[in-house]
């Protein structure tokens, strides 16, 4: 992991809000970090963001508490009976889906994208995909669901951080050539170093890109 | 044995061009079966409001989930055996967030005949019962069908309408249905028949064939909420109740008369349906006689147990 991320000011507060929960997906939210923070830098109001990999919670919840939609106090309430559950559920602040199980969140995309298209409105559908859980089939199911409708509002973002739950991907199920993958499904692929100003600047350039979904790979060098 | 008027699929097709006239708002997801669920009349009708998923169930459910989310009603409709690859997706997608999602399967029960045992779901109401917020509604004829299925549209929340495939008995003329209510199709002392689905026209014979016996019909349409209020007021007059249902006897219809009777009027009960897979066969009714579902062979049962009561 690169140490000016791993040290960064963003995930030494996610360190301290899973330091009571057994470090409870913590990994996995490091490397979602700037994902999230890009994500939600880039987000307009109609737009939607899809936390797929829903595990990232905690990384989720420290990017609402940099914007001010979460205090403290609130972190702090992380897995409590009465707190922040451990993975999103719909109602939270830009959570229009409860995820926590893998695979999922790219179909619902594909469904908010369709309705939208039928409206004529604008908007962007944003998924936050682990590299894990490309494992599961019904993410290549919906990826050829999002080309064959040709949904250039859908953009995923793989947080591509070579590890899933009991070891490296590459020895669990190999992903590679991800960017391949992919492309043969009719995306158009962008590969790029997994840092929130880097995952930025390409969503703006993203928006020209027209008449096919989208996937960003960021990798976590 | 009653009228055979329009199929199952037939008066879901064509329920489903009504509906989308009147309601803009109400979009169509097929996976790859719209020639064999009739969901291409949708599509001829409203060739924009019909998506074509492809053979992929799970994605299927998820993409209608998102449509529900920016405001649409998705009706997503399959063969009920596949619809349940997606199971956990209609778990933790659609049920856990209560979305607007109407599943409607067809091919049900022992309708896919041909097919056999890989086709003919006899275990799809106990998966989708035990869901918090899903409802459950098994039509018995065409004309259930449609009405049944306007007012699933009309009413916010998961449901899941299951349907069969072929010619359906005529079981109503023009009476007014309605969700979570059961029907009393006729009146009876020493045996109540609570039946759904094509079941229920089975039940009617039955009980014209027991005419010795004192036999009571009901359709339980809704089998999710189930109505508790009628189903106590048949408990209270009959000796014997017996429910019938092209499914297995564990979760369904059965289990859910057991789970309530046995809480508030205990009352003896014999659950007819399967208790194991099916099988292939070039006749519908020959198949049903097979499982002890055909109208002689469960009043023959009946007939037994009343001896032994």
């Amino acid at each position: 992991m690169s140490e000016s991320l791993v040290h960064s000011a963003l995930s030494d507060k996610l360190k301290e809000m899973l330091s009571e929960v057994n470090n409870f997906h913590l990994n996995s939210s490091i490397t979602c970090l700037e994902i999230l923070k890009a994500v939600i830098a880039k987000k307009r109001e109609n737009d939607v963001v899809i936390l797929s990999k829903g595990h990232s919670a905690p990384a989720f919840y420290v990017i609402l508490s940099e914007i001010g939609l979460l205090s403290e106090d609130e972190l702090k309430s992380f897995a409590n009976l009465d707190g922040l559950p451990s993975h999103v559920i719909r109602g939270l602040p830009f959570i229009e889906i409860s995820s926590g199980s893998l695979g999922q969140g790219l179909s619902v995309a594909n469904g908010i994208a369709l309705a939208s298209k039928l409206e004529g409105e604008e908007k962007n559908i944003y998924v936050i995909l682990g590299d894990g859980e490309l494992d599961e089939g019904q993410i290549w199911e919906a990826a050829m669901t999002s080309s064959h409708y040709k949904l250039d509002n859908v953009i995923a973002i793989v947080d591509r951080n070579f590890n899933q739950l009991t070891g490296k991907t590459e020895e669990i199920m190999s992903k590679e050539p991800l960017g391949e993958k992919w492309k043969s499904f009719g995306w158009e692929v962008f590969e790029v170093e997994n840092k929130a100003e880097k995952i930025l600047e390409l969503l703006f350039e993203l928006d020209k890109v027209k008449g096919k979904p989208k996937v960003i790979i960021a990798k976590w060098e | 044995m009653g009228k055979i008027i329009e199929s199952f699929r037939e008066a879901f097709g064509r329920a489903l061009v009504e509906i989308g006239k009147e309601n803009e708002n109400v979009v169509v997801l097929d996976a790859d079966v719209k020639g064999s669920t009739k969901t291409i009349y949708f599509e001829k009708a409203f060739p924009n409001r019909f998506f074509q998923i492809g053979i992929s169930e799970q994605d299927l459910i998820s993409t209608a989930a998102g449509f529900a989310i920016a405001g649409k009603i998705p009706v997503a409709s399959a063969f009920a055996a596949f619809m349940m690859r997606a199971w956990e997706q209609i778990r933790n997608t659609v049920a856990r967030d209560n979305l607007n999602v109407k599943i409607v399967t067809t091919h049900s029960g022992f309708s896919d005949f041909m097919d056999g045992s890989s086709h003919q779901c006899l275990e799809d109401i106990a998966l989708m019962r035990v869901l918090p917020n899903m409802k459950v509604l098994v039509p018995a004829d065409a004309y259930a069908t449609k009405v049944l299925l306007k007012q699933i549209v009309e009413s916010e929340g998961p449901f899941y309408m299951r349907l069969g495939r072929d010619y359906t008995i005529k079981v109503y003329d023009e009476e007014e249905l309605k969700i979570g209510k059961a029907e009393i199709l006729r009146e009876g002392e020493d045996v109540f028949l609570i039946a759904c689905g094509f079941m229920v026209p089975v039940a009617l014979e039955v009980a014209e064939k027991l005419n010795d016996l004192s036999v009571g019909v009901a359709d339980f349409h809704t089998i999710k909420p189930l109505d508790g209020d009628i189903l106590l007021k048949i408990a209270k007059k009959a000796n014997l109740i017996v429910t019938l249902e092209e499914h297995s006897i564990f979760g369904g219809l059965g289990g859910a008369v057991a789970e309530v009777l046995s809480e508030k009027m205990p009352r003896m009960i014999i659950r007819i349906g399967t208790r194991e897979f099916g099988k292939s066969s070039r006749d519908y009714l020959a198949l049903l006689d097979f499982y002890g579902l055909s109208a002689e062979k469960v009043a023959k049962r009946i007939v037994e147990a009343v001896k032994g009561l």
